[in-house]
């Protein structure tokens, strides 16, 4: 039987370690240097997140104001040798990528941590979960790589044509194919999806995990078969650490950027056709920084954009945390 | 009179028969859930078949091509010569994790232990914001902070710097939690006794959160070796391992960006590849060895309860 | 548990302990005095700077070593500008910086893929066909336009297009191939609105790729795409074919469509063009800076009048092919920062002076191996001439 810990984690009660008081040291100059020392000294490493948070504001919103091109920034027109750096285009093409990988990473996600927790024997989550959660630690390069070469050739000739053909009247998947090489929205959406994937898959879990045996006995004992307690009783039970699977898995999916600069092609544009070319804000940010090596205009734009991605993934991910302190964080403490 | 009233309202017991069959309705719910119980299961498949995909591709790839030579030749102008960025992606992680590990744990068991209540929430949550950062914003941070304002140029030392702050906060993390989750009665029991402050961390906080602390620096080393963006803004493209702090330098996830789409004639879409093999494999080990350790742990956990 | 720690724990150390011995064995083979000249820009440039000139040149002087990278010239500039490497690679002169030397090392070209199932053929285009292309008035590859250029079976073969898209590449990184590819634009069509410069097709909404190898990588891939990709990069095209660039006159009644006026890059034709353009160089007022695209003129740059239906009258130079350009190194005139110092920047010097020497010409007459192997073209006499003139301005 599981004997799990009484919840141990920012129980927040435990008094801070008293530091010794200036009486209960020597009075010598360096004992009251000591004293000073032990006061101030814990917020010297604890301030260096903090700092570097800041910093990053700092930086970004100092060489967002460097050139003067905030007239021209809240638009959806980007083009750099216009002078016209407006970040809407690519905050479209962040959410279209974003938003269909949460979900289907959510989809996906509760299906595995359902099938997990409640349907498979132990002997087959016990290495499936970890198997799932290795999904995470695969560096997006090597991501991007493999969807690269392996895998644009079947989306330029199998899937974009079979979706197009197929599902034609919807609108936005019709009119001519764009032609892209297997670039493009699609496989973004398909990697970003295996991303974000073992963050959701692991939240829901452990927060159906969490769900106390009682209610699941009760429940079952009353003669609800196990979807029904999932339905009735488990979910809704879990239903925070649900949305901050979604908000959590969102951000991921928002930020990514290596992978993404790899495999969206690119173009400074809203797609008319969901096979077109766009592009994202992270991915923007990176594969341009180079061509604004000493040009202060372009960083400019850079960096606005980078303030609009800190902003939303620092929402997103708050929101997320929030909801999970009452869990066991120590799984997610990678995430 | 009660007992004649019940008797009269509950309705007549349905004859034996019918009692052992189902009712429709349940044949559907208990159908229903083994559906559910067969299809759900699939879904491993559907989720698990990409990476071992993944693993397959990369491997027919690279370990064709893969041979001791290729692996240690610091040959600066071979084409495929891995031994260089071997070795300083070796150096950037030791200098990284050093200096992420050391203010994370530092800050961590201050922020569990020294720091009041409100300050250590600010602090937690900071460091939350930064593991959420996206890599191509720490990126810009060490590019605008490390290259531009303090000068050092694209250089070793700026994408060592700017690694380190992205590690950091999840050693931070990883620290914090271990020392909040020592047991309160250790922790009393050590006060109670007369330990000072650095007596307690030192003796009895850090020998029980040990595996955990050293948990966090694997994760860190297993996301910091993957990482991309923080290293490639801030560095430029050197063939000799860094010989100053300022040297350009070579590194895998670089090499595998600035490959990946290379021709035949070149021949580095092999490296990228190859590369991509060598740091699949650190990754995964390092994911292996925290998980076990984390396993361990918290089996060692749960004793301490009892 | 204990044991599974103490053998991580023990790793560690060993990996950081390792790393450290053998970086310090390392330095200490290669001799403290090892210069390493970090190269950055041009993807056009990249093959002839990483694969051939780089380890020919350390082999000729072990003590310096080439460390190439390949990020596009508008990066090559601006990081050569800004010190942050020994040598900016462009295929573009900059003319406003003027702690910068612009040193051609070679003469490059410029050529045009396109993927159409079905046709193999060389196609006839020019910059007006480009130019409307790239800005979407032209559509599909059966337009009126491009079909008229072409022989009878390629005619057919385009018509059977009608009912697809053309799907143009775009560089997205600050290319000197854009820079290029734009000037051409402009030269031939009056209705370009895009003007000309290294990033100056940002504002299309074609999809856009980085680098000529991001280029090569998809136009193989990317049915009824167009591309212009540079001739360093010919080997990584597979079996994608590309144009004969024509003049605009060869649309006109006179020139009409003679197929003498669409010309293929060859060597002798790259070489033509560049006589052509050179012929009017004047070092006095332009130093480098010179524009070797058949027609036009720009600001700054030497106007190459626009031959008689394409082809130069006097008959030296017959068949020019018009997307040339020379390739320049782009260093500082005085040590700055911590990347070019002083000894940096002598061997900088050294090694510029022997790629326009050696590296261009393995004996007079002889190209060398290193540029024919990139398709490259020696340069002439009076521009080597002028780049050590150039060279003996540097102060390291």
């Amino acid at each position: 039987m599981n004997a799990t810990p009484p919840s141990p984690i920012g129980s927040g009660v435990a008094q801070p370690l008293p530091p010794p008081t200036p009486s209960s040291v020597a009075p010598t100059f360096g004992g009251r240097v000591r004293a000073i020392a032990y006061r101030i000294g814990p917020f010297v490493p604890a301030l260096v997140p903090l700092a570097v948070v800041v910093g990053i504001v700092v930086a970004l919103v100092s060489a967002a104001l460097q050139a003067n091109i905030l007239s021209s920034v809240f638009s959806f027109h980007w083009n750099p040798p216009a002078n016209q750096w407006g970040f809407g285009v690519f905050l479209v093409g962040s959410l279209l990528t974003a938003v269909p990988a949460l979900v289907l990473s959510m989809a996906v996600g509760l299906g595995l941590a359902i099938a997990s927790t409640t349907y498979l024997p132990r002997f087959l989550t016990v290495w499936l979960d970890p198997f799932v959660d290795l999904l995470a630690g695969i560096p997006s390069v090597v991501y991007g790589i493999w969807a690269y070469v392996n895998l644009t050739p079947y989306f330029a000739n199998d899937f974009n044509p079979w979706i197009h053909g197929h599902l034609g009247f919807v609108p936005g998947l019709g009119g001519k194919l764009p032609s892209t090489g297997g670039t493009g929205l699609p496989i973004s959406i398909f990697i970003l999806t295996l991303m974000a994937l073992p963050i959701t898959t692991l939240l829901i879990r452990d927060s159906l995990r969490s769900v106390p045996k009682d209610l699941w006995e009760s429940g079952l004992a009353l003669g609800a078969t196990r979807w029904e307690v999932l339905r009735h009783v488990a979910l809704p039970y879990s239903s925070r650490g649900v949305l901050s699977a979604g908000l959590l898995g969102f951000g991921r999916a928002f930020g990514e950027t290596v992978a993404v600069a790899m495999l969206i092609g690119g173009a400074a544009v809203i797609p008319t056709s969901f096979f077109g070319a766009t592009d994202t804000i992270a991915a923007t940010m990176f594969s341009l920084l180079d061509s604004a090596r000493n040009n202060s205009h372009f960083l400019s734009g850079l960096a606005d954009m980078g303030l609009v991605l800190f902003a939303i993934t620092l929402v997103v991910n708050i929101l997320g945390r929030r909801l999970v302190t009452s869990l066991y964080a120590s799984e997610i403490a990678g995430l | 009179m009660a007992a004649a009233t019940v008797r009269s309202a509950s309705p007549a017991l349905p004859p034996d028969d019918v009692l052992t069959r189902s009712s429709g309705r349940l044949r559907w719910r208990t159908g229903f859930d083994s559906a559910i119980g067969w299809l759900l299961p699939l879904l491993f498949v559907v989720a698990l078949y990409p990476i071992l995909e993944l693993v397959y591709y990369i491997s027919v790839q690279a370990v064709p091509t893969l041979s001791w030579t290729v692996l240690t030749s610091t040959n600066p102008v071979a084409v495929d010569a891995l031994g260089v960025p071997i070795i300083t992606t070796f150096e950037i992680m030791a200098l990284a994790t050093a200096i992420a590990s050391g203010l994370g744990a530092l800050g961590g068991i201050a922020t569990a232990e020294f720091l009041p209540d409100q300050a250590a929430e600010v602090v937690r949550a900071s460091a939350n914001m930064l593991a959420g950062a996206p890599s191509v914003v720490v990126g810009y941070f060490g590019y605008i902070a490390f290259v531009l304002y303090f000068g050092w140029g694209l250089s070793y030392i700026a994408g060592v710097v700017t690694l380190s702050f992205f590690m950091l906060p999840y050693v931070f993390r990883t620290v914090d939690l271990a020392f909040t989750s020592i047991p309160r009665p250790i922790r009393e029991a050590a006060l109670g006794s007369g330990a000072g402050p650095s007596q307690y961390v030192l003796r009895v906080g850090t020998p029980i959160a040990f595996p955990q602390i050293l948990n966090g620096i694997f994760l860190a080393m297993a996301i910091g070796v993957g990482e991309t963006a923080p290293l490639v803004l801030t560095t430029t493209h050197g063939v000799l391992v860094p010989q100053s702090i300022y040297s350009p330098v070579s590194f895998l996830t670089a090499l595998i960006w600035s490959d990946f789409d290379a021709g035949k004639v070149s021949g580095l879409q092999v490296v990228a590849f190859q590369c991509a093999f060598l740091l699949m494999i650190v990754v995964i080990a390092l994911n292996i060895v925290v998980r076990v350790i984390s396993a361990r742990y918290r089996k060692r956990l749960e004793g301490l309860y009892q | 548990m204990g044991v599974a720690i103490a053998i991580a724990v023990v790793l560690l150390l060993v990996g950081i302990g390792g790393g450290y011995f053998l970086n310090s064995e390392l330095n200490k083979k290669s001799s403290s005095t090892t210069i390493q000249l970090t190269e950055t820009g041009s993807s056009l440039l990249y093959p002839l700077m990483n694969s051939q000139w780089g380890p020919a040149y350390h082999a000729v002087n072990p003590n310096v070593v080439l460390a190439a990278d390949s990020t596009g010239s508008g990066t090559g500039q601006s990081s050569a500008e800004g010190g942050l490497v020994n040598i900016g690679a462009s295929d573009a002169f900059v003319t406003n910086q003027p702690s910068v030397l612009n040193l051609p090392v070679a003469i490059s070209a410029q050529l045009i893929y396109y993927n159409i199932p079905g046709v193999t053929q060389h196609l006839r285009l020019n910059g007006t066909m480009l130019a409307e292309i790239y800005n979407g008035t032209i559509t599909s590859w059966a337009d009126p336009l491009i079909v008229a250029a072409q022989t009878g079976h390629v005619q057919q073969e385009l018509n059977a297009t009608a009912g697809h898209q053309i799907a143009p590449l775009v560089r997205k990184d600050s290319s000197g191939d854009t820079f290029l590819f734009t000037s051409i634009c402009q030269m031939s069509w009056a209705g370009w609105p895009y003007g000309y410069g290294t990033g100056n097709l940002s504002g299309t909404t074609w999809a856009q790729y980085t680098g000529n190898s991001g280029m090569a990588s998809e136009i193989q891939t990317t049915s009824y795409g167009i591309a212009y990709i540079g001739i360093s990069y010919e080997g990584d095209t597979g079996t994608v074919p590309y144009a004969a660039i024509g003049d605009n006159l060869s649309l006109s009644k006179t020139g009409g469509l003679d197929p003498a006026n669409y010309i293929l890059p060859s060597a002798q034709n790259i070489s033509y063009d560049a006589n052509l353009g050179l012929s009017h160089l004047q070092y006095a007022t332009d130093q480098m800076a010179i524009n070797l695209i058949l027609g036009g003129s720009y600001k700054g740059a030497i106007n190459v009048p626009l031959a008689q239906g394409g082809t130069d009258p006097t008959g030296t130079n017959p068949d020019p092919y018009p997307i040339v350009n020379l390739e320049y190194t782009l260093i500082k005139l005085a040590p700055t920062g911590n990347v070019v110092t002083a000894s940096a920047l002598q061997a900088t010097v050294l090694f510029l002076q022997w790629a326009i020497s050696y590296g261009n010409w393995a004996s007079t007459g002889v190209v060398s191996t290193y540029l024919s192997a990139v398709h490259f073209v020696p340069l002439t006499p009076a521009v080597m001439g002028y780049d050590q003139q150039e060279l003996a301005e540097v102060q390291p």
